[in-house]
């Protein structure tokens, strides 16, 4: 599904990709943990086409992708759900899903906003919101959401826009307990229907959960690639969060 | 209540209706690019200009008719804000918003001193008045008549811009380019549509201006007048379809009651853009956080 080789990243003199080398499997659920500074959100942005790769190649589905434009691989099923809520809030949740809709090749958006077509648009985003429990609030603008709302929302957006990979970064983050469980439903979801999925997480316990997968990333490297029980009891795992336990250096 | 009917069936009434007509023309063909997409465009009075040149120059040189004029006027300024578009659309924020801030004085420049085409500053008198269906358009109410329509037409097309997926795209892509275009938004291409779009209107307006004006100099196309336009959008809250509507009728209305003031015209005028300057300025300082909202990146 996707292939990521030898991708290097950098930001003037400071590298932030050195070299990674990660395969991912349709319908696989990976999991990329890693200490703040690894790399992780610059990964996803290098996959969606915002961080330009100095070296390497990106295919999905065995196309390069990674000379493409942003807009072009999100049109070839790469869905991004991003770490600080990519809802647009001055718009309604409707319109949120609309634009998603909206650029779908099956999709032919009218002009007139009493057209068939803009209608049959309309009733397809309701059904969307329906899904996650959002169509009361249609028309409100999404900036009255909660935080796990928007979350939901910009997942369902993304698969909307018809997306098989999805890129969630941080989906938990800035959300409350409760609304975790409805967010890992929904991942437990986009798995049902066969996406692919990659997520970012601190809470390993959170992803283990669902994940075929985990990826650990130090320094822009990938120190780990394996299943979550063997990764979570590896003991490099706790030397790149905690520090190398260096008592028996000591004099 | 007689002498408020007496003012709008008059001459002076029929001429405010057809500057309020321009002006609607003007300011909601402005606000898709700097309400809806947020691009801080100050090109506008020189795709106006080149539209009322181009209505100007067809019809007294060459007795162009009226629909090839108004054609000629919007495809050249479609043209013009595609060239435009392709070097200032690479730039953001501010540096677009200088950037066409000097093809607007390049555009200025060429008026004034381009003066085998343009007649620089003299201007170029004697425009005919449009020659359609036989009607005499010499009398202003017909003038109205037909001018109002165009606005009608175009607030029309432009409020169904608004609500269509471009317009959606190009709300989005303010706000969120990033989360934009990974909804599969080319942003490049629809803030170039709406360019286009905005500055293709404005030729309509610059050719209405001509036919109305039967007369036309640089003076009516700088920065002042840019500013004007802007104020109308600002006032009538940015992207806002109704307030931009709103904001045209009150502020080319609002400084007409100066007239019947016993105040002599060398104070009047100034008086008008004071008027305008404190409502822009009162307006910017009251919604301050809406205007200049925070841009979002990832």
């Amino acid at each position: 599904m996707l292939e990521l080789s030898d991708i290097f990243v950098s930001f003037r003199s400071a590298h932030v990709l050195n070299g990674i080398s990660c395969s991912v499997r349709g319908g696989e659920t990976v999991g990329v943990i890693g200490p703040n500074g690894s790399g992780k959100t610059t990964l996803f942005n290098c996959i969606s086409g915002f961080a330009p790769c100095r070296k390497g190649t990106i295919t999905l589905r065995g196309e390069r992708i990674d000379h493409l434009e942003p807009y072009l691989r999100a049109q070839r099923g790469l869905g991004r759900v991003f770490q600080n809520f990519g809802i647009f809030r001055e718009m309604s949740l409707l319109e949120n899903i609309q634009l998603a809709l909206e650029s779908r090749r099956d999709t032919s958006a009218g002009f007139l906003p009493w057209s068939k077509r803009t209608r049959e648009t309309i009733e397809r985003s309701m059904t969307f919101l329906k899904d996650v429990g959002l169509d009361g609030k249609a028309r409100e603008k999404a900036s009255s959401l909660s935080g796990g709302q928007m979350r939901l929302l910009e997942i369902v957006r993304t698969l909307a826009l018809g997306s098989d990979l999805f890129l969630l970064d941080e989906p938990t983050a800035g959300v409350s307990p409760r609304m975790k469980e409805d967010i890992a439903q929904s991942i437990r979801n986009l798995q049902s229907m066969g996406k692919t999925v990659l997520i970012i997480e601190h809470d390993i316990t959170f992803i283990q959960k669902f994940c075929d997968r985990i990826v650990v990333l130090e320094e822009g490297r990938v120190v780990l690639d394996d299943t979550p029980e063997r990764v979570r009891s590896d003991e490099r795992l706790q030397e790149i969060y905690f520090g190398r336990d260096d008592r028996s250096a000591r004099p | 209540m007689t002498n408020m009917i007496e003012i709008l069936t008059s001459d002076y009434g029929v001429h405010l209706a057809i500057l309020v007509s321009l002006y609607l023309i003007l300011a909601q063909s402005l606000n898709l690019t700097v309400g809806l997409g947020q691009l801080f465009n100050l090109a506008h009075v020189a795709s106006y200009a080149v539209g009322a040149y181009a209505t100007a120059l067809l019809s007294t040189e060459h007795s162009a008719s009226f629909t090839v004029c108004v054609a000629v006027s919007i495809s050249l300024c479609a043209a013009f804000a595609t060239l435009l578009g392709a070097i200032s659309l690479r730039l953001t924020t501010d540096y677009f918003a200088i950037g066409t801030l000097a093809f607007s004085a390049v555009v200025s420049a060429l008026l004034i001193n381009w003066k085998s085409v343009t007649h620089g500053v003299l201007g170029i008198p004697g425009i005919p008045r449009p020659e359609l269906l036989g009607i005499d358009f010499y009398d202003n109410g017909n003038f109205l008549a037909l001018i109002g329509i165009f606005a009608v037409i175009t607030q029309a097309i432009l409020y169904c811009l608004y609500n269509s997926p471009c317009g959606r795209s190009l709300r989005a892509l303010a706000e969120f380019e990033r989360a934009a275009a990974s909804l599969g938004k080319n942003t490049r291409r629809t803030r170039n549509i709406a360019f286009c779009v905005s500055s293709a209107f404005a030729g309509l307006a610059g050719s209405f201006f001509s036919y109305y004006l039967n007369y036309i100099d640089p003076s009516s196309f700088g920065l002042g007048e840019m500013v004007f336009i802007l104020t109308i959008v600002i006032v009538g809250s940015p992207g806002s379809f109704g307030g931009v509507i709103g904001a045209t009728l009150f502020l080319v209305l609002l400084p007409e009651p100066l007239r019947f003031l016993d105040i002599s015209s060398t104070y009047l005028g100034p008086m008008r853009q004071l008027l305008h300057a404190l409502i822009l300025f009162g307006v910017v300082w009251w919604k301050r956080d809406k205007l200049f909202p925070q841009r979002r990146t990832v």
